[in-house]
């Protein structure tokens, strides 16, 4: 493909998903127009909300088991946005069993058609260039969700889910058009050892938007209900913070440094809260909670987004990779959900409300420097590793014996060293040598010293410096 | 190994009796007797770290051993050590004397080092230390043939990098 047709399908791609998003977010996943039909009709939402989240969650951690190559992931989207479709035509009816089974299948439907996106991200956006298609993605998902919000909540409902399936539809027919490399699946088999290992970066990644997506839930079920008179604001201004902070974020140099901008949305949300404890529950004091609050939001959402993005490249299984960090994302909104529906329940009065999600808020988020900085040395090791494994064997001695150390390695040292570079994770290179995990530990760090280095990225960052020097 | 274990062991079970103890006077109000309790508590805590400490150590060097000396009195720096009945294991990480440890290459380049290796036809001589210190160790090797000898020089040489001297065979 030349740049411009990947250029068109880029942009065709951010279309498709996030007309298709935009179903997702003002309808099935907590959307307003669901929330707005289940009071028109005064209908319990909770269980309606919660099946078609828990199935959702399902469809994106399963979809990576059969999706495997570009056309399976584009007809599983067109499939899946189609049965969507069908699946919300009983919302213009009477509420029925069909509304919960439809809300049943879409939610499946739809995290796999979700995940599945992973491959056309992967595809079409170029290495570095994908936190702007999901910060396009999330900002046109948003604006579409925020049009359909307003007319859902200020004129009709039903209205409202009219917009939401077109927004639907047009994603189907965006997604149709993409077009599909097929030489690209071809030649999977042919990508090397090194790019199919992230698991360990993928779990602390899971980890990371997990903690971060508590405070979401928590934020729904504590802040939201406070300001339920402010109805016609809320439609439009709710999502607004998040947009900005996504496109400051997307405009962002690339040098500058993004663990930094975490400690400002750990702020923010800190403000947010101490804000809702303080003040009153006026138009004013709506504008301030919500900006500090959901700019936060987009600040963390748009950082796992990207990093999700990039660890696409070291996947063989996009699908599966996208779909297990969004379904990490779901899990989080879940268990803040139930954590902020338990601290209503008890019936406490809003200031000390404010203070226990004020405290949950601060206890996972201190969690959440180091969890970053584990992630990106992990990414960064990954990335050199991978560069490692192009080279030629007789380079991968070069460089190797090029680098000075301050002794000597032993043999032993120089077999886990080659292991190392190759990408083994220690219990694989225990299992390889036939020596303890702890015996591999040890002589990694005895390595490390040698080459006064502290890690293994700063290890093998070393040694390519080396190599371009030479 | 078995007697770090085992003295481990101990620390384990006296933190938890004293930080029972503890526990239980405190819904009695007996302070002085809580304050007693948790001190001592506190200590054996601290105790059972660095034995735990200890154990994974003794863990690394049996699990890498390279030498396996039958329980034989060996001599450090010229004086006897008293040595339980356990065997001596000489490692890529240091030496086990029973409940003794003598550790090596676990520090990386800055900590303590094996430096000489000398074998001869009864003994096995090593010399190790950092800037600070250097120690020296013999003891009876009991191997009586040359090929054994010369795999345990080898051995050595591959997981520690130190080409061990072999003398008089």
């Amino acid at each position: 493909m030349n740049r411009d047709s990947i250029l068109n399908s880029r942009r065709l791609s951010i279309l498709a998903f996030s007309f298709s998003f935009a179903y997702l977010l003002s309808f099935l996943f907590e959307g307003q127009v669901l929330y707005s039909l289940l009071d028109l009709l005064e209908v319990n939402s909770s269980t309606y909300i919660l099946a078609a989240m828990i199935l959702h969650f399902l469809g994106l951690l399963t979809c990576g088991l059969y999706v495997k190559t570009q056309v399976v992931a584009k007809n599983v989207m067109v499939a899946g946005m189609g049965i969507c479709l069908i699946a919300t035509i009983p919302f213009f009816f009477d509420p029925s069993f069909l509304w919960l089974l439809g809300l049943i299948i879409s939610g499946y439907t739809s995290g796999c058609a979700v995940a599945s996106w992973g491959f056309f991200l992967k595809a079409f956006t170029p290495k570095n260039e994908r936190i702007k298609s999901c910060a396009d993605v999330l900002i046109y998902s948003n604006i579409l969700m925020i049009v359909v919000n307003v007319v859902a909540m200020n004129r009709s409902p039903l209205i409202g889910l009219i917009l939401s399936m077109l927004c639907l539809l047009v994603g189907i027919v965006f997604t149709w058009m993409l077009p599909v490399d097929q030489e690209k699946d071809q030649d999977k088999a042919a990508l090397n050892k090194t790019q199919g290992s992230i698991k360990n970066s993928l779990i602390l990644l899971c980890l990371f938007v997990f903690i971060i997506t508590i405070n979401s839930g928590l934020m729904y079920q504590v802040i939201n209900p406070a300001f339920d008179h402010l109805t016609g604001l809320v439609s439009w201004y709710w999502a607004v913070p998040y947009i900005v902070a996504l496109a400051i974020m997307r405009n962002l140099p690339t040098k500058a440094k993004r663990s930094r901008i975490l400690y400002i949305g750990m702020a923010m949300i800190m403000g947010a809260f101490i804000s809702f404890m303080l003040l009153k529950r006026k138009t004013s004091d709506y504008i301030l909670v919500d900006t500090l609050m959901l700019g936060a939001c987009g600040i963390y959402d748009l950082f796992w987004w990207s990093i999700l993005g990039e660890m696409l490249d070291y996947s063989e299984k996009p699908a599966q990779t996208f779909g297990i960090g969004l379904s990490a994302n779901v899990f989080g909104v879940l268990c803040g959900g139930v954590l902020g529906m338990t601290i209503r329940s008890i019936g406490l009065p809003s200031a000390e409300l404010a203070v226990i999600a004020l405290s949950v808020v601060c206890v996972t988020l201190v969690m959440l420097p180091p969890l970053n900085r584990q992630l990106v040395l992990l990414l960064k090791s990954h990335a050199y590793l991978a560069a490692y494994d192009n080279m030629s064997q007789s380079q991968q001695t070069h460089i190797v014996s090029q680098v000075k150390t301050l002794d000597p390695l032993t043999v032993r040292e120089q077999d886990v060293l080659q292991l190392i570079l190759s990408g083994k994770s220690n219990r694989e290179i225990a299992n390889a040598l036939f020596i303890s995990e702890n015996t591999v530990k040890t002589h990694a760090r005895s390595i490390f010293s040698k080459y006064d280095v502290s890690s293994r990225a700063e290890l093998i960052s070393t040694l390519l410096k080396n190599q371009t020097l030479g | 190994m078995k007697l770090i274990r085992k003295r481990r062991n101990g620390f384990v079970i006296m933190f938890l009796a004293n930080f029972c103890f503890a526990m239980l006077l405190s819904f009695v109000y007996k302070e002085e007797m809580v304050f007693l309790f948790g001190t001592i508590s506190l200590i054996s805590l601290l105790f059972l770290v660095r034995q735990n400490r200890l154990l994974y150590d003794a863990s690394l060097i049996w699990e890498n051993r390279i030498l396996v000396v039958p329980s034989i009195a060996p001599n450090l720096s010229g004086r006897q050590i008293q040595k339980d009945t356990e065997e001596t294991v000489v490692s890529t990480f240091g030496i086990l004397l029973g409940k003794q440890i003598y550790r090596w290459g676990l520090d990386g380049i800055h900590g303590i080092r094996l430096q000489t290796t000398l074998i001869d036809k009864e003994r096995i001589y090593l010399t190790f230390g950092d800037a600070a210190q250097i120690m020296r160790l013999e003891m009876l090797h009991g191997m009586s043939q040359k090929k054994e000898v010369i795999i345990t020089a080898q051995k050595l040489l591959y997981e520690t990098g130190v080409q061990a001297d072999i003398i008089g065979w």
